[in-house]
């Protein structure tokens, strides 16, 4: 398992990045390698050139925004978010997530534009940036454009990324008031890729009743999948478990879950419908939380 | 004796030090890569590598056509046991595919190259012609009239039948008050040690010596095995068994393609050559353990008593069966447990299929025949209504029936007799471990009310240990006064550093750090078989402990002379010889070695230089280790997931050299068991084609997987051999699918779930509880 | 791997099947880059690349063999594809049956996936074959809805 001979270029800023991108179209950009390296070594992936970007300064880091959310880097790693705080107080939803993907070791290498990027429909970050609205920021060398997650995943590992093109940030929004978040993915072991999996997020609106809510899920279908028919049970409903029940049973329309030597499409949708009721009754409790004690 | 000694082998290991067969560099070593088949079965038509022999940096390419004489099938490894009316058709492994190709991953030709990236890339210039042919993957589909054939010679694919009966289960059957009959499915998988396989082999033509390093559990049987292959006299071959990752048993199956290939080319090209397994090639390129499909019946008294067995198996031998029948033979004994069977029918079908070849793996075949035997017992308990526990402890052989005659033959070609045990008080002691009683009473209630699926399981097993042949040990005082121990057996993480050094430091009066040893090396020591069977302890232990006896009385009888004092009133501690009481008359045994070796002056007649001795054992037949497996899970009845809450071992393996060390392969052997039952699984395809051929999708349990198993030591001394121990390298992995199985119908119970299998996993609990919901089987 | 399931196609049978047959349709439906030649009446040869997130340019070589001619209403075929990253084999079976101005297709194939593709790849393979099918589907379609417009056919 040792891969295919390749050539390798480390440059110093984004602008040398791209313009190599753009003279050689067979060249793959070098992240955290946690996915890339592992193709090469199998030699499914055979790049004639790797641009690695590790030592690219100003691509990572997390910075607050002035109206209330995030700026993340696009090298910024799995490791960072997992223990920043601004992450914790500001993206909840994120900071849960970490310590499913994969293991320490990886999320010491692997970073958020990496993960995007790469869009594999089991993975837990592209689901994450679909619940939470985020916006990534793509360049190239004919400049800056900014485009909402759920329409960067267009299909089985892949983006809208054009070619010659980088995601160089991902913009969080400020959470809404009384609102509340949850994830769970159910793996075979800890770390694996999960057979399901499910974020959600949430928000209560002054009577109570649910103001929005967002679900979506992957490792059922070709990327992370939002369920409309989710959010239309939910939206001005008492989020009850007779509300949260009918919720997860929506969900069942709006995927298309794959069968592989680990779990049947059967037991995925049956797991789809049980690991979301599970993550709504969670982010409305939380919801709850949030919305007290200032207002009861 | 007895103590647990820290591993004296360990910071080695854990700070790099240790030498793997990887770490080996030697001058002008060139690397290996071999084209393995990605068809099951077909019919070789051509192979042409001229492209590949032209890429820069490759040195030569064989297939074949290019071996010459040099070309042929392996050998017989294990005979068939001498059972009347047996038939065995003998396959065995070819180095490279020269007509046929049998299973998926089998080598096609060998590439050598200045480096391994290079030699994968001449890989793809290498143009195969086969033509495919249907593969057989099914075990009954095999046997059917006009199935295609795997080796056509012999008109089937039957690789084996095997009949072994004691007492007459016929009458025992219209004589039971329940005849339980089911069908199981055991299926096994890789042993997936951290080190994959590998060789370094070295020619040198001026001393004319070849020097191997192989990560083989049996460097003795290599060395003479090759030597005769290559035309040398064994003092010319050199086997190093270095440290090596893992064994759990494909080490020991021998003479496999690369073993007989490097050898051959290193003297040939004139230069050192490496081959390092990668972890894709080690699911088809080393041996493995699969499926067995059980036909099974259990007839019983209406008070839960044992009449009889019948058992018809079918066992998925791989595309050649080079190691005979030592796993599903091991299933045929095992199946008896520790229980009074009078009456007993086992046939087994070996079947060849288009898959890489079946050898034992940790457990052997054991796992296949306790799986059936405590399923049968827990579905008549369930039946007649009687404890699951109880209906075990009504037929345990009782500690006064030793030694026990199952009448039938073992893997080691003797009768299968049970040595000693005291089967009844492992099991009370588990039981109370695991607190059933309470367990049943209150604790199972509250959760059931609290819509809790929480279960219990309990389970025994015998494991037939320490066969044959025989091992050998050396031990030898040096003047430095360190002590060296030499064994043949290799080491493959088990501590034989340690639990080796401790029988010899205990005669000898030395620290136990103060005795080196050294296994694996045939120049070292160069008579012996090899690690597996859980024999180490055992056959190598005693051996180590004969010799080291040896030099003790040579010492004593020295140091008596010397110190002109009767040898009874010498005693040796603290690394010297001495006289009782007086501790200030003695010698260092450092000091009499060198006395013991003199340059000048005369000898008595019949004395022996130094302190030095060689002893053998060989035990008599195998000895039986027992043990009870009991453990608490919880299923989570929307997801399927399953969580183990507590898991006690209660295990018998004699008399015990050092406690840690054992209940470190009992923990390993538990993980092992947890793969086992709910993560591992080989998945071939109808076509023969692996499905999961890596970590991504061959699940090993991690340690966040596996509990910490709570231990319970029990000791009844084998009187097989002087050391009165018995092994315990498989015991933890034996037992683990009965145990699921039963935990998670616990856990499970009124839902109608019936557990015929192994692995599960939530998929397939998922699947089991729905069709019961549905009514359907 | 079993593939089966029906389509509808916006167009009369006999549009549809010249469609099927033609090689540059086909090549255009098979995944990723293709060229396929029609070699002989009844069989089809060429070559495919695909590539799918990491996996670059994954080239096969392509035989297509025709059976069971019926037109316009069905025929079978022999599939092989092999590269260096795994082979495919099997057949395949279409059957045609016009309903009104469109025309619904049968389709059934019987695959088998070995090497490499199949040995790593398994998480993947039920997604993509799903994937690559619709993609076909679709430019088949969208060719049909071509040729319709300019009214050849």
């Amino acid at each position: 398992m040792k891969p295919a001979a390749f050539e390798y270029r480390r440059p110093a800023s984004t602008e040398e990045a791209l313009a190599l991108l753009a003279e050689h179209p067979g060249a793959k950009p070098l992240a955290g390698g946690q996915s890339l390296i592992p193709a090469m070594n199998f030699r499914l992936a055979a790049p004639e050139m790797l641009i690695d970007l590790n030592a690219i300064p100003g691509l990572s880091g997390v910075t607050p925004l002035s109206g209330g959310g995030l700026r993340i880097g696009a090298m910024t790693r799995h490791r960072a978010l997992e223990t920043g705080s601004a992450v914790a107080g500001l993206a909840p939803l994120l900071a849960e997530t970490m310590p499913f993907i994969a293991h320490p070791q990886i999320r010491n290498r692997g970073t958020l534009g990496g993960s995007l990027a790469h869009a594999d429909p089991a993975a837990e970050l592209p689901a994450v940036m679909v619940a939470l609205g985020a916006t990534l920021v793509l360049t190239s060398r004919a400049g800056e454009l900014r485009l909402p997650a759920g329409e960067f995943f267009t299909g089985l590992f892949a983006t809208a990324l054009a070619p010659g093109e980088l995601v160089t940030a991902i913009e969080l929004p400020a959470p809404p008031a009384r609102s509340g978040s949850a994830f769970i993915e159910l793996a075979r072991r800890h770390g694996d890729y999960a057979l399901v999996g499910v974020a959600v997020a949430v928000s209560l609106g002054t009577a109570g009743t649910c103001a929005g809510a967002s679900v979506a899920l992957f490792s059922v279908g070709e990327g992370p999948v939002v369920s409309p028919g989710a959010a239309a049970v939910l939206q001005g409903a008492e989020p009850g478990p007779e509300a949260i029940r009918a919720a997860a049973a929506a969900i069942d329309r709006d995927i298309d879950p794959p069968s592989d030597i680990h779990a049947s499409a059967a037991y995925r949708r049956n797991l789809a419908q049980v690991l979301t009721g599970r993550a709504l009754t969670r982010a409305f409790e939380r919801a709850r939380i949030s919305a007290s004690p200032t207002e009861q | 004796m007895g103590q647990s000694v820290p591993r004296l082998e360990d910071e080695k290991l854990l700070t790099g030090r240790a030498l793997f067969v990887d770490d080996v560099q030697l001058p002008a070593m060139l690397h290996v890569a071999f084209l393995r088949s990605d068809e099951a079965h077909g019919i070789l038509k051509g192979i042409d590598a001229s492209a590949a022999r032209e890429r820069p940096g490759v040195v030569a390419v064989y297939t074949a056509a290019d071996l010459g004489e040099y070309w042929r099938p392996g050998p017989l490894l294990v005979p068939p046991p001498p059972i009347k009316d047996l038939v065995f058709n003998a396959a065995t492994q070819v180095p490279l595919v020269r007509d046929k190709v049998r299973h998926t991953g089998e080598a096609l030709a060998m590439v050598i190259a200045e480096s391994r990236y290079l030699a994968e890339d001449a890989l793809e210039d290498i143009v195969v012609d086969l033509d495919p042919l249907p593969a057989v993957i099914d075990l009954e589909a095999a046997l059917e009239p006009g199935a295609q054939l795997i080796h056509e010679q012999f008109g089937t694919n039957l690789a084996a039948h095997v009949h072994q009966t004691k007492g007459n289960y016929a009458t025992a059957r219209e004589e039971a008050g329940l005849v339980i009959t089911r069908r199981f499915r055991y299926d096994r998988g890789a042993s997936a040690a951290i080190e994959n396989r590998g060789i370094v082999a070295a020619w040198d033509a001026r001393s004319e010596e070849l020097t191997v390093w192989d990560t083989t559990q049996a460097p003795i049987p290599i060395r003479n095995g090759l030597a005769a292959m290559l035309g040398l006299r064994e003092s010319q071959v050199r086997v190093i068994a270095p440290f090596i990752g893992g064994g759990f048993g494909p080490k020991i199956m021998m003479f496999y393609p690369e073993e007989v290939l490097l050898p051959w080319a290193a003297m040939r090209l004139g230069r050192p050559l490496k081959w390092i397994e990668d972890r894709r090639e080690n699911f088809y390129a080393t041996t493995q353990e699969r499926l067995q499909i059980h036909d099974a019946e259990l007839a019983v008294t209406k008070d839960g008593r044992i009449l009889g067995v019948k058992d018809r198996f079918l066992h998925d031998t791989g595309a050649y069966d080079p190691y005979g029948l030592t796993v599903p033979i091991n299933s045929q004994c095992t199946l008896l447990g520790p229980y009074v069977v009078p009456n007993y029918d086992s046939e087994f079908t070996a079947v060849f299929t288009n898959t890489p070849i079946v050898t034992p793996v940790r457990g052997a075949g054991r796992q296949h025949g306790v799986f059936v035997m405590e399923r049968l017992l827990d579905f008549a308990a369930r039946e007649l209504g009687i404890d699951r526990v109880e209906i075990r402890r009504r037929n345990l052989i009782p500690p006064d029936a030793f030694p026990y005659d199952h009448e039938i033959l073992f893997q080691d070609f003797r009768p299968l007799v049970y040595d000693s045990g005291n089967y009844p008080a492992a099991l009370a002691k588990a039981t109370e471990l695991i607190g059933y009683e309470r367990f049943l009473k209150e604790e199972q209630p509250k959760h059931r009310s609290a819509g809790r699926h929480v279960g219990m399981g309990v389970v025994t097993y015998i494991e037939g240990t320490g066969i044959g042949p025989y091992e050998g040990a050396r031990v030898t005082v040096e003047p430095s006064g360190m002590v060296r121990l030499a064994t043949g057996v290799g080491t493959q993480g088990q501590g034989h550093f340690t639990t080796f050094a401790q029988l010899v430091a205990e005669q000898l009066g030395v620290e136990v750090d103060r005795v080196r040893v050294v296994t694996g090396d045939t120049r070292e020591f160069n008579w012996g078989t090899g690690t597996f069977a859980s024999r180490g302890a055992v056959v190598a232990g005693n051996a180590c402990h004969a010799a080291a006896v040896k030099v003790r009385e040579k010492i004593i009888a020295l140091a008596a002379r010397l110190l002109d004092t009767p040898p009874k009133d010498i005693v040796l501690e603290g690394g010297r010889a001495l006289v009782r009481g007086t501790p200030d008359r003695g010698f260092d045994l450092g000091d009499l070695a060198r006395r013991a070796n003199p340059l000048r002056g005369a000898v008595t007649p019949g004395t022996e230089p130094g302190l030095e001795a060689t002893a053998y054992f060989g035990p008599d037949r195998g000895n039986a280790a027992s043990g009870v497996h009991a453990m608490i899970v919880e299923v989570d009845a929307e997801t399927a997931a399953v969580d183990i809450k507590r898991y006690v071992v209660v295990h018998d393996c004699g008399v015990v050299i050092n406690p840690t060390v054992v209940e470190a392969q009992v923990q390993g052997g538990v993980a092992h068991g947890i793969g086992n039952a709910f993560y591992e699984q080989l998945v071939f395809d109808e076509n023969g084609q692996l499905m999961n051929a890596s970590f991504m999708d061959y699940l090993l349990p991690t340690a966040l997987d596996v509990p910490t198993v709570e231990m319970a030591h029990f000791e009844t001394p084998s009187p097989l051999n002087p050391l009165g121990t018995k092994g315990v390298g498989e015991a933890g992995a034996i037992p683990t699918g009965a145990l699921f199985a039963q935990a998670v119908e616990d856990a499970l119970a009124g839902s109608g779930v019936e557990i015929t299998e192994i692995p599960l996993s939530p998929s397939r609990l998922f699947e089991l509880i729905s069709r019961a919901k549905a009514g359907v089987p | 791997m079993i593939v089966e399931g029906t389509y509808t196609f916006a167009g009369p049978r006999e549009v549809v099947w010249n469609l099927l047959l033609d090689p540059d349709v086909l090549a255009m439906t098979m995944p990723g880059t293709a060229t396929i030649k029609r070699v002989s009446d009844t069989r089809y040869e060429g070559k495919m690349g695909v590539g799918i997130g990491p996996i670059t340019a994954a080239e096969f070589d392509v035989v297509i063999t025709m059976t069971d001619r019926v037109e316009p209403e069905r025929y079978a075929m022999q599939i092989e594809g092999r590269g260096r990253f795994g082979f495919t084999r099997g057949h395949a079976a279409v059957t045609l049956s016009a309903d009104g101005a469109a025309t619904i297709m049968h389709y059934q194939a019987d695959l088998m996936v070995g090497g490499k593709i199949a040995a790593v790849g398994q998480r993947l393979l039920d997604s993509v074959s799903r994937m690559l099918l619709k993609q076909g589907l679709e430019a088949m379609s969208a060719e049909l809805d071509r040729r319709l417009a300019k009214g050849s056919g």
